[in-house]
């Protein structure tokens, strides 16, 4: 099938001038989106952007304050999931949310079971899953059960359901964080194929090497509103870069002058089966040691078994020459060790708790006397360790939900901080977070480290990890692949190294 | 062939071999389990169980539960008593208990469905409430074995060869029923509101309209079922019913249903019935003193449960729900 | 959050002022010193299994076995002491039989990783049996003349029965814990969300494994308190006080999802339930309506929390982070780009 020409032709999908606020954060100044039919088009943006907001939109969860939207010329009914659906939108989002108990082939048709004489027909349903996987090129076995498949798997299941329905846009949320590379250009095969048959696909990604590998055109997204778009051919990735940070790398990231002193942890072959394995490396107070690599790569995994959430099996972690005994968060904790955790909402804070109990909950033993809490004690750490961070919020015992992002990341630091640590980890510091309390948080933690602390920190964010760390170490797949000095680290070697090879161009 | 691997690995395959162990187990310690009567004798034990099991289905593979269906169906087997004696008829009776059945439905899917009130908690208090009425209305009476419709007299005691009438009413509940939940598609909506609720929402299946239904017709089977129990023991009183929705929880559990909703068939659920009824037998088969039933009862359950989980974690799970359903 | 607890326990206050009002408006014989002593008496077994089981429900689990539990601590004593052993050694075996059932539940629970709701369906069918393997259908009905004054007589010159004032100390004991130490402050972190609570490195399954272990101890101390009052252990007794157990509990506020919750509620609520059930029997009407009562009670509790939050418009207002939520929120739970 021929490629129709981007310019061509009434777009499939126009968004315009869209806005979008909730309570008093402006998710979205002035967005605007346009496709073609047989394109894949890159959305790109910082995290906070607005990419994510514009896109829900689109699907129906959010419904724009202002702005127009068309579907192939025509008026686009802003509804709920359900509409956008039914008008032709496909979202497969970053973690697909598949039926663990429903076969592949149900998964497809959920809700729109293929029937004959009025009764489901199973063998319609098995024959017509199996022949999209055919057309995606996959080899997946509709009658099994969803349960347990990879998510690679369960993203091809998606795009299956998208194409069984009448879609007019497929959009791709970071589909390739959690993919190994195999997977990945499995992955685009795939897309590559849906292009070719004339979609239009909107592909979200902070990869740029694989944007550039696989989309025709793009969108880059600032604070709320489009500021470029055009054809990939007629850009590079460092001016896409610069489209989305605004700024100079350099400004962001105040590093201070590292005081480096005495190793303070051992970790020693650790490995966990299927997650990482013979993980090794030292980690020094005052300095502050970076685990880069893909999303997937097991970095979470390996410090989620050091903090002991999880339990290893085999290796040893030593905290000041004593040893820590595996899958024992509360003895990691009371021996010098912090985690803020990946996942702000499901693990770092009690949503609907007020701020005050969560900064205080690490710190009860402390703040007891002879087994009694004095609830003063909880508020004025919490006091102080909000004015600390400069934490912006209207009261102590306002639930943590009604934060931004920012202010909740804030939360989650103040209360590991507030324990003293001797080693603090931190995974994925600055995920959506506005760009100015970032740059707040990376000062904090230059602070921390140059009076002594150690920090350990996971970012998949190459700015990040390039402006903070003083050693970087690469994991590729669980494995290690190689550690960084800072005058080493840079851009292409770290990549190299977390891909594991020669990007394809 | 596909079918013969689906059969094997099947859920309910576990149910239906132990079943037959405890059939064999029981007929090497007393032969005269196997033989017709004590067939019948099994068999006739069951049908209410099984019924109620089979509507206790549909709910719990949405990830909900019906705590009221013991009161419910003890009122409505007294209520056609009572109707029929003050001389209304049977099919009066009939209806009334269907009115109520599906009264109770409603309010139970209409709290829960619309309300999005927990099914645990509404459902204790709808055990409550109705126990309650029910008191209150039958008041010490009983209905006798004179009082009892004879249409439902004679179903309760015949049967067609050694099978009772009340077997195969619950028989064929439970494959009509399979069928539905097999191949409407209302019903697989069920299904996939219990293995993911937020999914089922997103993916847009109407699921409040569906949870209503399913209580409601758990409701008006129940109502309906309470013409069975009253065929089977030719009487009611106040304490008709009493701890059944236990029973009935347990033989879905048994049968594979998980409570955590998601899988499970109406056909596993009437094995589960079959099977606990047939290990209450065996026990009196075996010479063991009858007080040991219900300690049976609860450990078989907790075995059940335990294995239930056990299939499960078996694969891993790559984030696909979390570690709340491995 | 505070501020919404303060309003229902306070309201649950109220509602046991006012029922007592009523009570006393409705029959004569209701104010006076030997009925408010049988109330109390009446309600404790209920109480001081509620003080357990409002920390589990508020640490999101739930135990419906406790009145077979209870029962099995009844028969247990029954059958030591037939048995001939003493008494008082028979009162801790008996104790030791709850703390056991508790401990199994917990066990079942925290390391096979059972949902509670199922398993304790299955070991209340489980520990009723025991009783009866252990008593058969003779209930034990010669006990010592001493426990069992104790057990229905009352504190010289008041009306206050003795076991009052066990439950007074347990409930003191109970209110601290949840409200003043960090016990509870645990207790509520892992019912608002317990893998945080896990990665702020508190012990989760420890501290649920604790709390059924504590539960079926009251359990346990609620069968002998029954055993002394009833001068009688026997196989079927205290048949559905779980669903009494739990109504009070979540009339006094404590949320079925878990992480909210309040001590004085429940007690309030406790002795709400006994006050009712005193006034409707009074005025004749019968042990039925409390049935109905119970009931009722039980869905308001739920369904008032409903409708409060839809008045304020508060998406998650009762603290579960996991409670089904609007779909912009379900949106929102993805890290923004």
């Amino acid at each position: 099938m021929v490629l129709s020409k981007p310019e061509t032709g009434t777009p499939v999908l126009e968004m315009a001038h869209v806005a979008k606020s909730f309570g008093g954060v402006r998710a979205l100044v002035d967005a605007s989106l346009t496709l073609y039919a047989g394109e894949v088009h890159a959305l790109l943006g910082e995290n906070g952007a607005g990419k994510s907001t514009l896109l829900k939109t689109l699907a129906g969860v959010h419904r724009a304050d202002a702005g127009e939207i068309r579907l192939n010329g025509g008026d686009f009914h802003q509804g709920n999931t359900r509409d956008s659906i039914d008008q032709g939108i496909a979202v497969i989002y970053q973690e697909p949310s598949l039926f663990p108990d429903l076969t592949l082939a149900e998964n497809v048709y959920v809700g729109r079971q293929l029937t004959s004489g009025g009764l489901v027909d199973w063998a319609a349903m098995e024959k017509g899953a199996q022949a999209l996987f055919d057309r995606l090129g996959v080899s997946l076995d509709p009658m099994a059960k969803a349960r347990g498949i990879s998510i690679a798997d369960q993203q091809i299941v998606e795009i299956a359901k998208a194409l069984s329905t009448d879609t007019t846009v497929i959009v791709m949320d970071e589909p390739t964080a959690a993919l190994s590379s195999k997977e990945v250009e499995r992955l685009f095969s795939v897309v590559r194929n849906l292009r070719d048959q004339g979609s239009a696909v909107v592909f979200v990604s902070h990869r740029l090497d694989e944007v550039f590998a696989l989309c025709d055109r793009m969108t880059v997204m600032r604070d709320g509103s489009t500021v470029a778009s055009s054809l990939i051919s007629e850009t590079s990735e460092s001016e896409v870069v610069r489209m989305m940070v605004g700024r100079e790398v350099s400004e962001l990231f105040p590093k201070l002058e590292p005081k480096i002193g005495d190793v303070v942890l051992e970790v020693r072959d650790l490995s966990l089966a299927g997650q990482f394995s013979n993980i090794s490396f030292d980690v020094r107070a005052g300095e502050i040691f970076a685990l880069a690599g893909l999303v997937g790569s097991g970095r979470s995994e390996v410090i989620r078994a050091i903090f002991g959430i999880d339990k290893y099996d085999s290796g040893s972690v030593t905290l000041l020459g004593k040893k820590l005994p595996a899958g024992k968060p509360s003895v990691s904790m009371a021996a010098g060790i912090a985690l803020v955790p990946e996942d702000r909402r499901q693990q770092g804070l009690f949503m609907a708790s007020s701020i005050a109990r969560n900064v205080a909950v690490t710190m009860l033993k402390k703040l007891s006397s002879w087994l009694v809490l004095r609830r003063k004690h909880e508020e004025s750490t919490a006091a102080k360790w909000a004015s600390t961070l400069q934490l912006k919020f209207a009261d102590l015992s306002d639930p943590v939900e009604r934060l931004s992002g920012g202010n909740q990341q804030k939360v989650v630091l103040s209360k590991w901080l507030a324990t003293e640590p001797t080693v603090l980890i931190v995974d994925e510091p600055t995920r959506g977070i506005d760009v100015g309390t970032k740059a707040e948080v990376h000062k904090l933690l230059s602070q921390k480290a140059q009076q002594g602390m150690a920090v350990i920190m996971v970012s998949s964010e190459l700015p990040e990890v390039l402006g903070m760390a003083d050693r970087v170490f690469v994991m590729r797949e669980g494995e290690h692949r190689g550690t960084l000095d800072r005058s080493e680290a840079d851009p292409e070697t770290i990549i190299t190294l977390a891909t594991g090879g020669v990007m394809s161009v | 062939m596909k079918t013969f691997k689906r059969l094997v690995t099947a859920r309910e395959l576990p149910v239906f071999i132990a079943l037959v162990a405890v059939v064999l187990l029981a007929g090497i310690a007393n032969p005269s389990f196997l033989s017709a009567s004590g067939a019948t004798d099994i068999l006739l034990g069951v049908a209410i169980v099984a019924i109620l099991a089979v509507g206790q289905t549909f709910v719990i593979v949405m990830r909900h539960i019906d705590l009221s269906v013991g009161s419910l169906i003890g009122f409505t087997s007294f209520l056609i008593g009572d109707i029929y004696a003050q001389g209304y008829g049977l099919m009066a009776g009939l209806g009334a208990a269907l009115a109520v059945g599906l009264v109770v439905g409603a309010v139970n899917g209409f709290l829960v469905a619309y309300l999005q009130l927990p099914s645990l908690v509404v459902t204790l208090g709808a055990l409550y409430i109705v126990r309650g009425v029910f008191n209150d209305y039958a008041f010490g009476r009983t209905i006798t074995a004179a009082m009892v419709p004879p249409e439902i007299a004679w179903i309760g005691l015949n049967r067609l060869g050694s099978i009772p009438y009340l077997f195969i009413i619950g028989l064929s509940l439970a494959i009509v029923s399979g069928i539905v939940m097999r191949r409407v598609k209302a019903a697989r909506d069920l299904y996939a509101i219990g293995s993911n609720p937020a999914a089922a929402e997103l993916a847009g299946i109407p699921v409040a309209r569906r949870v209503f239904g399913a209580f409601l017709f758990n409701g008006a089977l129940t109502g309906l079922a309470g013409a069975v129990m009253l065929g089977r023991f030719n009487a009611a009183n106040a304490n008709s019913g009493l701890a059944l929705e236990l029973i009935v929880i347990a033989a879905c559990v048994v049968g594979g249903v998980t409570i955590a909703g998601g899988s499970g068939t109406v056909w596993g659920a009437f094995l589960g019935a079959i099977l606990l009824q047939a290990i209450t037998r065996t026990i009196g088969a075996l010479g063991i003193p009858q007080f040991w039933q219900q300690a049976f009862n609860g450990a078989l359950i907790i075995i059940a449960i335990a294995f239930d989980k056990y299939l499960n974690s078996r694969v891993k799970t790559t984030t696909i729900m979390g570690s709340k359903d491995a | 959050m505070r501020r919404w607890n303060f309003s229902w326990d306070k309201g649950v206050g109220i509602f046991l002022i006012v029922a007592v009002m009523i009570g006393t408006l409705l029959s004569d014989n209701f104010a006076n010193a030997s009925n408010l002593s049988f109330v109390l008496r009446d309600v404790t077994e209920f109480a001081i299994i509620a003080l357990a089981m409002t920390f589990l429900i508020i640490s999101g689990e739930i135990d419906l076995s406790v009145a077979s539990a209870l029962n099995l601590s009844s028969a247990s004593l029954g059958f030591l002491y037939r048995a001939g052993v003493p008494f008082e050694l028979a009162i801790i075996g008996g104790l030791l039989v709850g703390l056991a059932c508790g401990l199994f539940n917990g066990y079942l629970v925290t390391k096979l990783g059972l949902p509670s709701l199922a398993v304790t369906i299955a070991t209340l069918a489980l520990y009723r049996g025991l009783s009866y393997v252990l008593l058969g259908n003779q209930p034990v009905n010669e006990l010592p003349e001493f426990w069992i004054s104790i057990g229905y007589g009352r504190i010289l010159g008041t009306f206050l029965p003795w076991s009052t004032i066990l439950l007074v100390v347990l409930a003191a004991i109970a209110w601290f814990v949840l409200h003043h130490t960090r016990y509870g402050r645990w207790t509520f972190a892992i019912g608002v969300n317990a893998e945080a609570a896990r990665f702020s490195g508190i012990p989760v399954e420890r501290t649920k494994l604790m709390l059924f272990a504590m539960t079926g101890l009251m359990a346990g101390v609620a069968g002998v308190v029954y055993t002394l009052r009833f001068a009688s252990a026997s196989p079927d007794g205290a048949v559905g006080y779980e669903l009494s157990i739990i109504a009070a509990v979540l009339f006094g506020g404590v949320s079925i999802a878990g992480g909210v919750g309040t001590m004085w509620g429940v007690i309030a609520a406790v002795l709400s339930l006994g006050v009712i059930r005193s006034a409707l029997q009074l005025t004749g009407f019968t042990a039925n309506s409390l049935l109905i009562v119970s009931g009722a009670l039980l869905l308001i509790s739920v369904i008032a929390p409903k409708i409060t939050e839809a008045l304020r418009k508060r998406p998650s207002a009762l603290g579960k982070d996991n409670t089904k939520k609007t779909i912009r929120e379900v949106g929102n739970e993805k890290p923004t780009h």
